[in-house]
């Protein structure tokens, strides 16, 4: 039996009666990649705050690497290593120097630490700006900075909340690159979250769809788009009638495994094998009289699970316009 | 048992930062000047006349004024480097500090000490200037001055986190600080005494560690003071404690909530 890092029972975090995290309970093994992924709102903060000891649950309890969050929570400090959502390095000061300050208060001895920091800066690819000071930094640069500090002091778990919320792809690129080779090079237990469904696909053994403060389905990436279907099919009809029209005549028929609509005149199947369906939506429309403008199909991927659970969309892919200027937004007001 | 390793370290930040911020330096040491040259010059002309000696307890106004400036640029420094505990939540530092394993108490009183330490550089700096303007100091009372600087610096960095530590934005920063910190240096009699003040004024200067701690400074290097200085200490140094323990108190209660 692998060793089991984090467990969580029944997490609740109510804020002025509305319940930002809702009975929320899983369980992370040892050396595994676990991801929360959902949208903006979803609780996945909360959760992470929650099991960092930063927040005290309204109910239930949860435990890392064997230690209560409620009772031992200067054990569950000593345990884990933490990047979060919002960049917390001192600005003012150099990567050497917020380095230093962080190894020196988890206790590493002098001599180690400076080994490390050397290491790990390395690692990151940050050797070459040890000497500069933080706000010189980029976003990316930052965020690296920031990785490499929470494993200076050899964290039994990392925690990642949105490890590349707001980069751009190239950034984003490397950072998977470095959990990656973590994860190759040293087994590191790592829990994360994030809103992107490739990032999840991409770096998770295993996945749990928040939304709405409760976790809907855990699974590996492949498990869960093998739960919905073999193939999605997206139809685009006419308007939101023939649509209607459309669902309820191969519901009716039991042609679909199910059925969603991200916007009002698109209706997104899932299927067994799309070859057979396809054939059999066009006789269907013609039979109704309904004009279909559009068909495609692909194998299913994590936002047609969300889909497909939820009835809408995950947010966009990674490395969306929206998301960047918002970040960058963001930082600017709060440099100022 | 306090915790040494935590409260060298997050005293080393606050002077690395301190040192970083180069105008933070000059600008807190160029104040005070400007204060004695402009304030005290200008004014000490004026009180020439042996009425105003009286008025200064027999002192020349630049005598009177320097040890006052020496404990107002003491306590301006360490209250504002006390509630730069606003800016660590602004830009998420608070965070990585609230979630290290290590006693709240301790990173407190590092952080109070570093800011005491970085203050009381300029009090040297402003000891110097003022030994230099104001010739009839004494020079003997000097490092036991700077000493109760550091008592007025530890308790005005804790006021300065207690109270950073209870605000949710900066949105109030700059209020704060002029309805905090102007009053107080007015009411310590630091630049004029405060016997003839209106009774409520004198209330508040009584209630205001600074009015102790200036007092004793002035003893210390002039000879006269209003006060018993026993009086002034045992006061001085029962606030600073009760104003670290308050901070500390704060602090623990401290979360991102
Ligand atoms: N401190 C708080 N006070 C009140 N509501 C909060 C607080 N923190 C988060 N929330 C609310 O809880 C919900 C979940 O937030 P969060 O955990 O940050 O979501 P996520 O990280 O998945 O985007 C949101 O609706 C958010 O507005
Ligand atoms: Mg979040």
């Amino acid at each position: 039996m692998p060793r089991e890092v984090v467990v969580a029972e029944g997490l609740t975090k109510v804020f002025d009666g509305f319940k930002a995290v809702d009975e929320v309970s899983f369980r992370v093994v040892e050396g595994e990649v676990f991801g929360f992924l959902g949208p903006n709102g979803a609780g996945k903060t909360t959760t992470i705050n929650m099991l960092i000891t930063l927040m005290k649950p309204t109910k239930g309890e949860a435990w890392i690497n064997g230690y209560s969050v409620l009772k031992e929570p200067d054990k569950v400090r000593r345990s884990i290593g933490v990047v979060f959502q919002d960049s917390t390095v001192d600005r003012e000061l150099t990567g050497w120097e917020n380095m230093w300050i962080h190894g020196v208060t988890y206790k590493v001895p002098r001599d180690v630490l400076k080994r490390k920091i050397v290491d790990l800066l390395g690692f990151v690819e940050l050797d070459k700006y040890a000497k500069t000071q933080v706000r010189n930094y980029s976003g990316g640069m930052v965020r690296r900075l920031e990785i490499a500090r929470a494993l200076l002091h050899e964290p039994e778990v990392l925690f990642l909340d949105e490890p590349t919320l707001g980069l751009d792809p190239q950034t984003r690129a490397k950072i998977w690159e470095y959990i990656l080779e973590l994860k190759r090079r040293t087994g590191m237990t790592i829990f994360l979250t994030t809103h992107y469904m490739d990032e999840a696909e991409r770096l998770c053994d295993r996945v749990a769809i928040i939304d709405h403060g409760k976790i809907l389905v855990v699974g590996s990436p492949e498990e869960l788009k093998r739960m919905i279907g073999r193939d999605v099919v997206y139809v685009k009809a006419f308007d939101e009638r023939s649509a209607k029209m459309l669902i309820g005549e191969v519901a009716r028929r039991g042609l679909a495994l199910s059925y969603a609509s991200p916007s009002s005149n698109v209706v997104s199947f899932t299927v067994e094998d799309a070859h057979s369906f396809i054939p059999e939506v066009f006789e269907v429309s013609s039979r109704l009289g309904v004009h279909i403008l559009e068909v495609k199909y692909s194998k299913p991927t994590l936002n047609d699970v969300f889909l497909h659970l939820t009835g809408r969309e995950l947010r966009d892919e990674s490395g969306s316009w929206m998301d960047f200027m918002r970040a960058r937004m963001r930082r600017g007001f709060r440099r100022g | 048992m306090l915790d040494f390793n935590t409260v060298y370290i997050m005293a080393y930040r606050q002077i690395k930062r301190f040192f970083r911020a180069r105008s933070r330096v000059i600008g807190s040491i160029l104040n005070p000047v400007m204060w004695l040259i402009f304030f005290g010059l200008g004014w000490s002309s004026l009180f020439k006349a042996p009425m105003a000696k009286i008025m200064f307890y027999g002192l020349d106004y630049m005598s009177y004024l320097a040890p006052g400036v020496l404990m107002m640029t003491i306590f301006m420094s360490s209250f504002i480097g006390g509630v730069t505990v606003i800016w660590d939540k602004e830009f998420g530092y608070l965070k990585e500090v609230l979630v290290a394993p290590v006693s709240r108490t301790a990173s407190i009183i590092g952080r109070a000490l570093g800011e005491t330490l970085t203050a009381m550089l300029q009090g040297v700096a402003i000891l110097i200037a003022v030994l230099l303007i104001a010739p009839l100091l004494n020079p003997l009372g000097a490092p036991l001055a700077l000493a109760v600087g550091l008592l007025v610096a530890l308790s005005f960095t804790s006021m300065g986190i207690t109270i950073a530590s209870r605000m949710k934005s900066m949105e109030g920063f700059h209020m704060l600080v002029n309805l905090i910190m102007l009053p107080l240096v007015f009411l310590s009699g630091a630049i004029y005494p405060i016997d003839n003040m209106p009774l409520w004024m004198k209330g508040i200067a009584y209630v205001n560690p600074l009015t102790y701690g200036v007092d004793l400074a002035r003893w210390l290097l002039t000879g006269v003071s209003q006060m018993d200085p026993v009086f002034d200490l045992t006061l001085l140094l029962v606030l600073t404690a009760v104003m670290i323990a308050i901070a500390s108190y704060a602090f623990n209660k401290a979360t991102i909530e």
